[in-house]
């Protein structure tokens, strides 16, 4: 087929302002983090990143606790990875395998916490986190991440447990082998590419929430850096471009391996939408 | 899937499946759906913040409050607005991203990456540079609109453009998701029909209109509700952008809720507008489900 050479132009045009829509604010992110205050608030700002301003960047963020910052967000993130593995793969497993009254409503229910404002359930755990010591410890924060993490990893691991065959499992219950071993012995190896794709989800998804942490943690010590980044908002005395080098160092490893996962993501939500 | 035949008629094995089901669905209930309905309960009461644990039954007197209240009109107004205007326009830029990547060319792998980049950094820090972008006094966005002649926009400080600066920060964070599932969507359509198409003599925009569009339509369909869904739910952007302001003009009802609760102190009021919001996600969900009862019911069975 000819392509029309006025349709290639159209398409190349189109390419170039999407890719520019959407790669800009982070070319940005990145220049804003290589000016100086001076540059950003008074002359200008320098449209390209001043590589000769790296040193001036990293003892600006040398200002800020990032280290802190990062290490309460990967308690975070990784508490709630390991639990929502725990608990998601046992109810995928049970979903996928067996059948039960009340499966049904089990899937509904799971599908209609996609649904839910987490905003909603932030003063009911505030009171139930004062009332159990929870508040302002990241176990609170971690709790109520759970609870949306652990439908999503459900999902993903049922459907990865849908797609292997069943008759595996079943020699070795002939042979006496109790269910959860089978879980972990068996069924694991076989679907360790979805645990890890679900691994990740749930990684970041206690990596970049926002909403509980800001709520339930008080103590600066205690913030993840989620909050703490919100924290420079209307706040002057941290140099513009500190704020911009912090924000590109809690990205990058959430970009570096969203890009990695990104088909199980799509896999695992889209499915989890249709079909629970 | 089957369930092994062995097992059938003997009593312990068949309470197994609930043994597995019982732990998640205990947390389950203890911190999502509990918590839930506490909420709901809440919005019958005059709790308040100081003591969220006591409070009396009022009956409807915060759907009173609510409903006199100008504030929640255009709560409810804007909520509706933002998330029909985010989920089409969303929808539109995601899937003309994977139909103009659709096809191979060199460093297609690259110009995609970048493009998924609203989509996987993380929304505070996504935030932290929007605000930046959108300063009135020092941001590029107003440099651009002072070199084209538009003078300088205070595009989250006026009334007349916050919300419009929101809706653009979250079209740049969900059109990349909706590119995502639609380059998938697109890669499922047999290419062999696509070509009879072409060879029948059909120009390209017909092949699309005719063979493509109706193959991706029902995941286009699944992506606008999840995209409408988070529409509502969404938080930190909101709250971090504007804080629902200029004069509550962009204040959404789950961002209202926030503020109600806890600048106002009003937990029974800001139950009320988590409940309004509540139903409207619920409305969405129940719409999709209704749309793609055939699907639904495949996991209910």
């Amino acid at each position: 087929m000819k392509t029309n050479p006025l349709f290639v132009l159209l398409r190349v045009i189109l390419i170039a302002v999407l890719v520019t829509f959407a790669g800009f604010p982070i070319y940005w992110m990145a220049t804003t983090a290589l000016g100086t205050d001076t540059q950003l608030f008074n002359t200008g700002q320098v449209p390209y990143p001043q590589l000769s301003n790296l040193p001036d960047l990293f003892s600006a963020l040398a200002e800020v606790p990032i280290l802190r910052w990062m290490s309460n967000t990967a308690i975070i993130a990784l508490g709630n990875t390991f639990l929502s593995l725990m608990l998601g793969s046992v109810l995928g497993y049970a979903l996928s395998r067996f059948k039960f009254h009340g499966r049904g409503a089990i899937g509904f229910l799971m599908f209609m916490t996609q649904v839910i404002p987490e905003a909603l359930l932030v003063v009911p755990l505030y009171a139930m986190f004062i009332s159990l010591g929870l508040l302002n410890s990241l176990w609170g924060v971690i709790l109520a991440n759970v609870g949306f993490s652990l439908p999503v990893a459900a999902f993903i691991l049922k459907g990865a447990i849908d797609a292997i065959p069943y008759e595996i499992e079943e020699s070795a219950i002939i042979d006496g082998c109790p269910r959860l071993g089978i879980l972990s012995f068996i069924v694991f190896p076989l679907i360790a590419p979805s645990l890890a794709a679900a691994a990740v989800i749930c990684f970041f998804g206690g990596w970049n929430e926002f909403l509980f942490a800001v709520t339930f943690l008080m103590d600066p010590d205690l913030w993840p850096a989620a909050v703490g980044l919100a924290s420079f908002i209307g706040e002057y005395e941290t140099p513009l471009s500190a704020v911009m080098g912090t924000a590109l160092m809690f990205s990058i490893p959430a970009v570096v391996f969203f890009l990695l996962v990104q088909r199980k993501i799509v896999a695992g939500l889209t499915s989890g939408a249709v079909k629970g | 899937m089957t369930s092994p035949l062995l097992f059938r008629g003997r009593l312990l094995p068949r309470l197994v499946p609930y043994a597995f089901v019982a732990v998640p669905l205990a947390y389950m209930t203890l911190f999502v759906f509990g918590p839930l309905i506490q909420q709901v309960w809440m919005s019958f009461t005059d709790t308040r913040l100081m003591n969220p644990t006591a409070g009396d039954y009022i009956g409807l007197e915060n759907y009173q409050d609510l409903f006199s209240d100008s504030q929640f009109y255009t709560s409810l107004n804007i909520t509706i607005v933002y998330t029909i205007l985010t989920v089409v326009i969303g929808v539109l830029v995601g899937t003309i991203s994977a139909v103009a990547l659709d096809r191979p060319f060199k460093g297609r792998a690259i110009l995609r990456t970048v493009m998924l980049f609203g989509w996987a950094v993380p929304s505070v820090a996504a935030t932290l540079v929007w605000l930046w972008i959108f300063n009135g006094q020092s941001g590029v966005a107003s440099d651009i609109t002072e070199a084209l002649g538009l003078g300088r926009v205070p595009w989250l400080t006026s009334v007349d453009w916050a919300l419009t600066s929101i809706m653009f920060v979250t079209i740049w964070q969900v059109a990349p998701f909706v590119m995502l599932v639609m380059m998938a969507a697109l890669q499922s359509v047999p290419e062999e029909v696509r070509e009879a198409a072409r060879i029948d003599g059909a120009d390209a925009l017909n092949v699309f209109r005719n063979v493509t569009l109706p193959c991706i339509m029902p995941t286009m369909q699944v992506v606008a509700l999840l995209v409408a869904v988070w529409s509502i739910r969404r938080f930190e952007v909101i709250y971090l952008l504007t804080g629902g302001g200029p004069i509550g003009s962009t204040s959404t009802l789950v961002v209202q809720l926030r503020l109600t609760a806890f600048e106002d102190f009003e937990l029974g009021l800001a139950s009320a507008y988590g409940v309004v919001g509540l139903i409207l996600a619920l409305l969405v969900a129940s719409i999709h489900f209704l749309v793609e009862r055939r699907r639904a019911l495949v996991m209910l069975k």
